[in-house]
């Protein structure tokens, strides 16, 4: 009886057992170069970089494993810590200026009655500019003696500046130059949270007696939270990562005042060839990053609504 | 509490007038429904009431005071959406404390408002929700209460019951019924739905085309349309309409000629409107009668609704409904014959729809 009843479940669970499907073949045939792409691209350089970050090399080449020495040096690196500094200062300081200014600009394409498909191709057009190109062209601007911005401050009686050439200066201006950039990216992100709100809600808040003041910041600012946080995440993650407009405006400088951590592992990577240290500082950013953007996550699903 | 008064109103959006010189009157604690089909302009009038358009042309009085460029918030009137318009961010409280926080009311003062208002709609045990964990018959008590803690001089509803199951829509239009009979304050529903009109007024405003068809009472309305256009949208099934005309000193269908006893009143009405007219009759008017009696007619379909039955067949080629007794057992095939009595009959100019008098 026993031994049948165990026939029974071997029966059973070779029935349930997962068969071959006559498809499966062709079914892995296609799929293999979207996961041979997908691991040539991004898991293999991934896992190259923790290892490189493992090791350090010689002149010639050869490579020694090291641990976790290079981390160590990290903390006991003044440059790591200055760079730390400016990532975060530039972050903030980039990010409050082109979310503030994304939602502004957002409501005014919004509510712009007259020329709305133009208004919003002449606000949206620095998106369209190269980096390189900005950043050429804000070089000019802001050149202490021929720059149009000194010339500015001429204009309304103040003394001339240094801007990038200031390390009091660098940061704000740099911050300025890229909310210039990417604010009109924050605007459209915005104004399609703002075109996708239901209407009515703010029909109902002119009936509840709400001024323009009170609907924004009671009623349309919350509304928009979620898509303001999405903006931020995609903000975050290359504003901790700005490399481009400084490295062709300052490289890093004057001094270190704008070497952000991204500059820096770049110059000890492809500068000093110190690939194994690149490594690790590129990996901790990558930490920071994938921390701040865990973080803004959680806060998009504490504010949807 | 006050009376609504629109005078001249005419509304365009830059085309053909959605509203053309509307005058009407509603009276301080009436209950008014605007009913008439999808683009005739009822919710248009509801929103400039509202304060949310404005009028191209005309004055709106709310009390005694002309409120044309008075913005919606200082109307003192409340709206309920036909979605809700619910902020869904705000918990239920939030909802229904907003208007009241905007007035600058102590805390206190609000609290009392907002728990008497939920208790009233039984929306307590809701109320450090948010609109998206309630159902759609919550979601309406919400948006219902919203409006009463404000104690407004008027309410106003947009179809407020056309996102809810039939079940439902059947209670919270009793519900909305027993609100406005202990409110006592003046309210005005928008609906398309005739029996929502039917049921819930105290006169009804019926529109089409951006004109008032009809402003009565439902009985009025029902027993006495004043067109066509209102004999025809009010009752379910519609009603029945055939073309007649005069022969000699008989009224009969223009179809196959065959003669109707309809009386004297209606052939003098014929013969003042040329001898042709639509004769207008409800399904539950037209009676089975012994053969010879009345006219002759062959079943084409026939559809129990358990209290009664609907009857579906061709009267001179024109389609018309008889609701009858179910326990007369209709079928398809069957000839039956029919009367009308006279004094339920309704007749119509065939060029303007309006009724003969």
């Amino acid at each position: 009886m026993a031994s049948l009843s165990r026939a029974a479940s071997a029966q059973v669970i070779a029935d349930d057992a997962p068969r071959l499907n006559p498809h499966s073949f062709q079914l892995a045939a296609l799929s293999a170069p979207a996961v041979l792409f997908t691991f040539a691209m991004i898991a293999f350089p991934f896992c190259y970089a923790i290892w490189l970050g493992f090791h350090s090399f010689s002149a010639t080449g050869h490579s020694r494993f090291v641990g976790l020495d290079n981390y160590r040096k990290l903390i006991g690196d003044i440059e790591f810590w200055n760079g730390l500094y400016v990532t975060f200062a530039l972050y903030f300081l980039g990010l409050a200026l082109q979310i503030a200014g994304g939602i502004y600009l957002a409501i005014l394409l919004f509510n712009a009655k007259r020329l709305s498909g133009f208004m919003r191709s002449l606000f949206i057009s620095p998106i369209l500019l190269p980096s390189a190109v900005a950043g050429m062209m804000w070089i000019i601007i802001l050149d202490p003696s021929i720059g149009l911005a000194n010339y500015l401050l001429s204009l309304v009686g103040l003394p001339p500046s240094e801007w990038i050439a200031s390390p009091v200066w660098v940061i704000p201006t740099i911050a300025l130059i890229d909310t210039w950039h990417w604010t009109p990216y924050v605007a459209l992100i915005v104004l399609g949270g703002l075109q996708s709100l239901p209407q009515n809600v703010f029909e109902a808040a002119q009936i509840d007696g709400a001024s323009p003041a009170r609907t924004f910041w009671r009623i349309t600012l919350p509304l928009l939270l979620p898509t303001i946080v999405t903006a931020t995440v995609l903000r975050s993650v290359d504003l901790l990562r700005f490399f481009d407009i400084i490295y062709i405006m300052t490289q890093g400088g004057p001094g270190n005042a704008s070497n952000t951590l991204n500059v820096y592992g770049f110059k000890i990577g492809f500068e000093y060839f110190n690939i194994g240290y690149a490594s690790a500082l590129m990996l901790t950013l990558s930490t920071i990053v994938l921390g701040v953007v865990l973080t803004l996550n959680r806060l998009r699903k504490a504010v949807a609504w | 509490m006050a009376s609504i008064r629109l005078r001249n109103i005419v509304k365009t959006f830059g085309g053909p007038n959605v509203i053309s010189n509307l005058s009407l009157d509603i009276d301080d604690r009436e209950f008014v429904v605007f009913v008439g089909p999808s683009g005739c302009g009822k919710s248009t009038l509801l929103r400039i009431i509202a304060g949310l358009e404005p009028v191209t042309e005309g004055d709106v009085f709310i009390g005694e005071q002309r409120v044309n460029t008075l913005p919606a918030a200082r109307r003192n009137i409340a709206m309920v959406f036909q979605d809700y318009a619910l902020y869904p961010h705000m918990t239920v409280y939030g909802n229904m404390a907003f208007a009241l926080e905007l007035r600058g009311l102590s805390k206190a003062e609000i609290d009392t408002r907002v728990r008497r208002a939920a208790t009233m709609l039984d929306i307590e045990p809701y109320l450090d929700r948010r609109p998206k964990a309630l159902s759609g018959g919550q979601r309406q008590r919400v948006a219902m209460g919203r409006a009463i803690v404000r104690d407004p001089q008027a309410f106003l509803f947009d179809e407020p019951l056309s996102n809810l199951d039939a079940r439902l829509r059947g209670q919270v239009r009793a519900e909305i019924k027993a609100l406005s009979q202990q409110l006592k304050t003046t309210m005005i529903f928008v609906t398309h739905d005739q029996v929502e009109a039917m049921t819930m007024a105290d006169r009804i405003v019926v529109l089409h085309a951006g004109v008032i068809q009809q402003y009565d009472t439902p009985e009025q309305v029902y027993e006495k349309p004043a067109n066509q256009f209102v004999a025809g949208f009010i009752g379910s099934p519609t009603m029945n309409f055939l073309p007649v005309r005069l022969q000699g000193d008989s009224v009969v269908l223009a179809g196959d000629g065959r003669a109707l006893s309809l009386g004297d009143e209606h052939r003098g009405r014929l013969r003042s409107a040329g001898g042709e007219a639509t004769l207008g009759v409800r399904p539950e008017h037209l009676v089975l009668c012994n053969p010879g009696d009345g006219i002759a007619a062959s079943i084409k379909l026939v559809e129990p609704l358990g209290s009664d039955t609907m009857v579906h067949f061709d009267l001179a080629g024109t389609a018309a409904i008889a609701r009858v007794d179910p326990a007369t057992k209709p079928k398809v095939g069957e000839t039956i014959a029919l009367r009308m009595a006279p004094s339920r009959v309704h007749m119509f100019d065939v060029k303007s729809g309006q009724v003969l008098a």
